[in-house]
């Protein structure tokens, strides 16, 4: 039997955006309510996107999605100097490894994570792995728009 | 008067090369003068190579890799060097994890994301 998302499910990766963005580059991350992506709607909508596929105790995803300027600041702010497309996809995992790492506190060591893999900008075949619609959490941060796409169920 | 610190050389461990090398920039700062660096692996299985090869004495380590995961890769090198200190530095923040880390070897555990203050300070703890 699946699972759905509780809205607290959800809250617990707004609070990761905000950790992440305030230890990282010491400036916040406005994170805005998460609405359900439809199923004829793209889920994936910028140039850099960092997928973790989930398993153990849940099935799904979480892809972290965002603009080449946003990750180019957060790259900045981190000490880098090297703005490469590898960097920008490094960034995109590491961010969306961050995130999913952090909603183990809440799920568990149940939410099994694997390591990041950085999709294409077309990409939306992730969509498929758990029953539910995805959550689309969006963020903004210094004027740039980015997304934690979150798609979830639970085994139980 | 302090007791001068002992030389360290130190294994960096993890899949992203922006953490890897922030971690680098630090260990070569002015703040950590007893510190080199032994080396930089990308996974875990490369780790393991290294680890053999340079015998570090500290070792910064990512949980989440391909190849082998940080868990393996710690039972592996602690079976070779039982003396190496080693920093698990992971986004996975349940408990559960960072017990079993523990109970494999390693000495502390920071969890990503982090700030350079946390990261300086869990090197100090690291070496004492």
């Amino acid at each position: 039997m699946h699972v759905k998302l509780r809205p607290e499910d959800i809250e617990v990766f707004s609070e990761a955006i905000t950790h992440f963005f305030i230890t990282c580059t010491g400036e916040t991350a406005s994170v805005r309510s998460a609405f359900l992506i439809e199923r004829d709607t793209p889920a994936v909508w910028n140039d850099f996107n960092g997928l973790i596929e989930i398993s153990g105790d849940y099935t799904g995803s979480i892809c972290f999605s965002a603009p080449r300027a946003l990750l180019s600041h957060v790259l900045l702010k981190m000490g880098e100097s090297v703005f490469t497309d590898d960097r920008h996809g490094d960034i995109v995992g590491e961010i969306a490894n961050t995130l999913s790492g952090q909603a183990r506190r809440h799920f568990g060591e149940g939410l099994g994570i694997a390591p990041p893999r950085v999709l294409d900008g077309a990409a939306k075949a992730f969509v498929a792995r758990a029953s539910s619609l995805p959550y689309a959490i969006p963020l903004r941060w210094h004027g740039y728009e980015a997304h934690l796409v979150v798609q979830l169920d639970s085994r139980e | 008067m302090n007791t001068p610190r002992p030389a360290h050389r130190m294994l960096i461990v993890d899949d992203s090369t922006i953490i890897r090398q922030r971690i680098a920039r630090l260990v070569n700062s002015p703040q950590l003068p007893h510190i080199t660096i032994a080396g930089l692996a990308g996974n875990g299985a490369m780790a393991v190579e290294l680890a053999r090869e340079n015998k570090p004495s500290l070792i910064t380590m990512d949980l989440t890799m391909p190849l082998l995961d940080g868990e393996a890769c710690i039972e592996q090198i602690i079976g070779f060097l039982p003396d190496t200190r080693i920093l698990v530095v992971s986004a996975l923040a349940d408990k559960a994890t960072a017990l079993r880390a523990i109970k494999k070897g390693a000495c502390g555990f920071l969890h990503k994301p982090f700030s350079d203050s946390e990261l300086l300070e869990s090197l100090l703890e690291l070496m004492d």
